[in-house]
Protein backbone atom coordinates (compact mmCIF):
# COMPACT_ATOMS: atom_id res chain seq x y z
CA UNK A 1 0.00 0.00 0.00
CA UNK A 2 1.92 3.40 -1.42
CA UNK A 3 2.67 6.17 1.57
CA UNK A 4 0.16 8.65 1.59
CA UNK A 5 1.21 11.64 3.79
CA UNK A 6 -1.79 12.78 6.34
CA UNK A 7 -2.43 16.53 6.36
CA UNK A 8 -1.49 17.64 9.18
CA UNK A 9 -3.25 20.80 10.57
CA UNK A 10 -0.01 23.15 9.76
CA UNK A 11 0.14 21.88 6.17
CA UNK A 12 -3.77 22.22 5.86
CA UNK A 13 -3.67 25.81 7.22
CA UNK A 14 -0.38 26.47 4.79
CA UNK A 15 -2.34 25.25 1.81
CA UNK A 16 -5.54 27.72 2.42
CA UNK A 17 -3.06 30.10 3.24
CA UNK A 18 -1.53 30.02 -0.34
CA UNK A 19 -5.03 30.08 -2.08
CA UNK A 20 -6.03 32.68 -0.34
CA UNK A 21 -3.21 35.27 -1.08
CA UNK A 22 -3.56 37.34 -3.55
CA UNK A 23 -1.86 36.29 -6.83
CA UNK A 24 -0.98 38.81 -9.75
CA UNK A 25 -1.75 38.40 -13.19
CA UNK A 26 1.31 39.31 -15.29
CA UNK A 27 2.22 39.67 -19.16
CA UNK A 28 4.73 40.08 -20.96
CA UNK A 29 6.21 41.52 -23.59
CA UNK A 30 6.37 39.78 -26.81
CA UNK A 31 7.73 41.35 -30.36
CA UNK A 32 5.15 40.16 -32.51
CA UNK A 33 0.96 41.71 -31.28
CA UNK A 34 0.42 44.75 -32.06
CA UNK A 35 0.16 47.27 -29.68
CA UNK A 36 -3.67 47.67 -30.79
CA UNK A 37 -3.93 44.28 -30.29
CA UNK A 38 -2.99 44.39 -27.06
CA UNK A 39 -5.32 47.34 -25.70
CA UNK A 40 -7.85 45.53 -27.05
CA UNK A 41 -7.43 42.77 -25.56
CA UNK A 42 -7.07 44.14 -22.11
CA UNK A 43 -10.41 46.30 -22.10
CA UNK A 44 -11.81 42.72 -23.72
CA UNK A 45 -10.76 40.16 -20.34
CA UNK A 46 -10.88 42.52 -17.73
CA UNK A 47 -13.30 45.42 -19.28
CA UNK A 48 -10.49 48.14 -18.70
CA UNK A 49 -11.48 51.85 -20.35
CA UNK A 50 -9.14 52.65 -23.12
CA UNK A 51 -6.67 54.85 -20.64
CA UNK A 52 -6.05 52.34 -18.48
CA UNK A 53 -5.50 49.44 -21.07
CA UNK A 54 -2.47 51.55 -22.65
CA UNK A 55 -1.16 52.20 -19.61
CA UNK A 56 -0.90 48.72 -18.91
CA UNK A 57 0.38 48.01 -22.66
CA UNK A 58 3.12 50.73 -22.64
CA UNK A 59 4.02 48.89 -19.56
CA UNK A 60 4.44 45.93 -21.22
CA UNK A 61 5.98 47.50 -23.98
CA UNK A 62 8.49 49.59 -22.21
CA UNK A 63 9.60 47.35 -18.93
CA UNK A 64 8.82 44.08 -20.58
CA UNK A 65 5.77 43.29 -18.33
CA UNK A 66 3.04 44.75 -16.20
CA UNK A 67 0.44 43.71 -13.14
CA UNK A 68 -3.01 43.20 -14.89
CA UNK A 69 -4.78 41.87 -12.43
CA UNK A 70 -4.36 41.08 -8.29
CA UNK A 71 -6.83 38.82 -6.69
CA UNK A 72 -7.87 35.75 -5.54
CA UNK A 73 -6.38 32.52 -7.32
CA UNK A 74 -9.46 31.30 -9.06
CA UNK A 75 -10.30 34.86 -10.86
CA UNK A 76 -6.32 34.68 -11.72
CA UNK A 77 -5.95 31.49 -13.09
CA UNK A 78 -9.40 32.15 -15.69
CA UNK A 79 -7.48 35.35 -16.80
CA UNK A 80 -4.59 33.96 -17.60
CA UNK A 81 -6.85 31.41 -19.30
CA UNK A 82 -8.43 34.32 -21.17
CA UNK A 83 -4.93 35.91 -22.01
CA UNK A 84 -3.88 32.83 -23.17
CA UNK A 85 -6.73 32.50 -25.74
CA UNK A 86 -5.80 35.81 -27.14
CA UNK A 87 -1.93 34.26 -27.68
CA UNK A 88 -0.60 37.19 -25.20
CA UNK A 89 2.02 35.33 -22.59
CA UNK A 90 1.22 35.47 -19.38
CA UNK A 91 2.35 34.44 -16.03
CA UNK A 92 0.60 33.80 -12.63
CA UNK A 93 2.28 34.95 -8.92
CA UNK A 94 1.69 34.98 -5.75
CA UNK A 95 1.76 38.50 -4.29
CA UNK A 96 4.25 38.42 -1.33
CA UNK B 1 -19.71 41.56 -43.11
CA UNK B 2 -16.75 43.74 -42.58
CA UNK B 3 -14.97 44.35 -45.84
CA UNK B 4 -11.89 46.46 -46.47
CA UNK B 5 -9.08 46.40 -49.33
CA UNK B 6 -6.07 46.07 -48.35
CA UNK B 7 -3.33 48.99 -49.56
CA UNK B 8 -0.60 46.66 -51.24
CA UNK B 9 -0.31 45.53 -54.70
CA UNK B 10 -2.19 42.18 -55.56
CA UNK B 11 0.85 41.03 -57.20
CA UNK B 12 2.46 41.09 -52.97
CA UNK B 13 -0.63 39.52 -51.79
CA UNK B 14 -0.24 36.51 -54.55
CA UNK B 15 3.22 36.33 -53.86
CA UNK B 16 3.03 36.04 -50.23
CA UNK B 17 -0.12 33.35 -50.34
CA UNK B 18 2.24 30.12 -51.10
CA UNK B 19 4.25 31.11 -48.45
CA UNK B 20 1.16 31.65 -45.88
CA UNK B 21 0.24 28.19 -47.14
CA UNK B 22 3.26 26.37 -45.93
CA UNK B 23 3.89 28.22 -42.67
CA UNK B 24 0.34 27.88 -41.96
CA UNK B 25 -0.07 24.02 -42.64
CA UNK B 26 3.02 23.80 -40.23
CA UNK B 27 1.20 25.53 -38.13
CA UNK B 28 -1.29 22.74 -37.79
CA UNK B 29 1.61 20.47 -36.59
CA UNK B 30 3.61 21.87 -34.26
CA UNK B 31 2.54 24.08 -31.42
CA UNK B 32 3.74 28.14 -31.44
CA UNK B 33 2.36 29.21 -28.30
CA UNK B 34 2.92 27.32 -25.70
CA UNK B 35 0.21 27.45 -23.56
CA UNK B 36 1.13 26.65 -19.81
CA UNK B 37 -0.94 26.41 -17.20
CA UNK B 38 -0.43 27.88 -13.81
CA UNK B 39 -0.68 25.04 -12.13
CA UNK B 40 2.00 22.32 -13.38
CA UNK B 41 1.57 20.02 -10.90
CA UNK B 42 -1.83 18.89 -11.04
CA UNK B 43 -1.73 16.61 -14.52
CA UNK B 44 -6.07 16.59 -14.55
CA UNK B 45 -5.59 20.32 -14.83
CA UNK B 46 -2.72 21.32 -17.07
CA UNK B 47 -4.63 18.61 -19.45
CA UNK B 48 -7.94 20.19 -19.32
CA UNK B 49 -5.97 23.11 -19.78
CA UNK B 50 -4.11 22.59 -22.98
CA UNK B 51 -6.30 20.37 -24.55
CA UNK B 52 -9.29 23.52 -24.13
CA UNK B 53 -7.21 25.89 -25.22
CA UNK B 54 -6.37 23.75 -28.23
CA UNK B 55 -9.88 22.96 -28.84
CA UNK B 56 -10.84 27.14 -28.95
CA UNK B 57 -8.16 27.51 -31.19
CA UNK B 58 -9.57 25.43 -33.77
CA UNK B 59 -12.34 28.23 -34.72
CA UNK B 60 -9.06 30.88 -34.90
CA UNK B 61 -6.95 28.86 -37.61
CA UNK B 62 -10.29 27.51 -39.55
CA UNK B 63 -11.31 31.43 -39.83
CA UNK B 64 -7.72 31.86 -41.46
CA UNK B 65 -8.24 29.20 -43.57
CA UNK B 66 -11.42 31.13 -45.07
CA UNK B 67 -9.71 34.20 -46.07
CA UNK B 68 -6.74 32.91 -47.22
CA UNK B 69 -9.10 30.64 -49.59
CA UNK B 70 -11.30 33.13 -50.63
CA UNK B 71 -10.59 34.23 -54.31
CA UNK B 72 -10.93 37.83 -53.18
CA UNK B 73 -8.06 37.85 -50.47
CA UNK B 74 -5.99 37.43 -53.52
CA UNK B 75 -6.74 40.67 -55.27
CA UNK B 76 -6.29 42.30 -51.77
CA UNK B 77 -10.26 41.90 -50.65
CA UNK B 78 -10.59 41.04 -46.82
CA UNK B 79 -13.99 40.24 -46.30
CA UNK B 80 -15.42 38.35 -42.80
CA UNK B 81 -18.56 38.54 -40.72
CA UNK B 82 -18.73 40.00 -37.67
CA UNK B 83 -19.05 37.11 -35.38
CA UNK B 84 -15.91 35.49 -36.61
CA UNK B 85 -13.94 38.51 -36.50
CA UNK B 86 -12.81 38.23 -33.04
CA UNK B 87 -11.03 34.35 -34.26
CA UNK B 88 -9.69 35.61 -37.12
CA UNK B 89 -7.47 38.66 -34.93
CA UNK B 90 -6.53 35.48 -32.61
CA UNK B 91 -5.49 33.00 -35.83
CA UNK B 92 -3.72 35.93 -37.58
CA UNK B 93 -1.70 36.35 -34.24
CA UNK B 94 -0.30 32.70 -34.37
CA UNK B 95 0.31 32.62 -37.99
CA UNK B 96 2.30 35.61 -37.30
CA UNK B 97 3.96 34.20 -34.50
CA UNK B 98 4.63 30.48 -36.69
CA UNK B 99 5.82 33.49 -39.56
CA UNK B 100 8.25 34.22 -36.62
CA UNK B 101 9.00 31.11 -35.36
CA UNK B 102 9.90 29.91 -38.81
CA UNK B 103 11.00 32.40 -41.37
CA UNK B 104 12.44 35.36 -39.38
CA UNK B 105 14.00 32.94 -36.70
CA UNK B 106 17.45 34.93 -37.61
CA UNK B 107 15.68 38.28 -36.95
CA UNK B 108 16.17 39.69 -33.32
CA UNK B 109 13.31 40.53 -31.38
CA UNK B 110 14.64 44.16 -31.00
CA UNK B 111 14.60 44.91 -35.17
CA UNK B 112 11.46 43.15 -35.48
CA UNK B 113 9.41 45.41 -32.63
CA UNK B 114 10.86 48.48 -33.84
CA UNK B 115 10.30 47.45 -37.48
CA UNK B 116 14.12 48.82 -38.48
CA UNK B 117 14.75 45.73 -40.33
CA UNK B 118 16.80 45.42 -43.71
CA UNK B 119 15.40 43.47 -46.14
CA UNK B 120 18.72 43.43 -48.20
CA UNK B 121 20.89 40.05 -47.41
CA UNK B 122 18.04 38.33 -46.41
CA UNK B 123 16.99 35.20 -47.96
CA UNK B 124 13.73 34.97 -50.37
CA UNK B 125 12.04 32.77 -47.55
CA UNK B 126 12.58 35.77 -44.70
CA UNK B 127 11.71 38.36 -47.33
CA UNK B 128 8.45 36.87 -48.08
CA UNK B 129 8.06 35.93 -44.84
CA UNK B 130 8.44 39.24 -43.05
CA UNK B 131 6.12 40.53 -46.46
CA UNK B 132 3.43 37.75 -45.19
CA UNK B 133 4.09 39.34 -41.50
CA UNK B 134 3.82 43.09 -42.77
CA UNK B 135 0.50 42.10 -44.57
CA UNK B 136 -1.14 40.04 -41.68
CA UNK B 137 -0.43 43.02 -39.35
CA UNK B 138 -2.15 45.67 -41.31
CA UNK B 139 -5.39 43.41 -41.12
CA UNK B 140 -5.01 43.14 -37.63
CA UNK B 141 -4.97 46.71 -37.76
CA UNK B 142 -8.07 47.35 -40.00
CA UNK B 143 -10.15 44.61 -38.28
CA UNK B 144 -9.44 46.20 -34.84
CA UNK B 145 -10.45 49.52 -36.26
CA UNK B 146 -13.43 48.31 -37.72
CA UNK B 147 -14.67 46.20 -33.82
CA UNK B 148 -14.57 50.01 -32.70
Amino acid sequence: MPHQAIPTPETEEKTSREIAAPWKVIVLNDPVNLMSYVVMVFRKVFGYGEQKATKHMREVHELGKSILWTGDREQAETYVYQLQRWRLQTVLERDD
Amino acid sequence: MIEFSLQVESRIIQAILPELGKIYAASQRETVFPFVCPNPLDDDLVEAWENGLAEEGRGDREAVARLMSDPKFAHGRVAVPEAEAEDLLRGLTELRLAIRSHSLAEVSDEELESGEFSLSGRDASERIGYFAYLVLAEIQERLIERMG
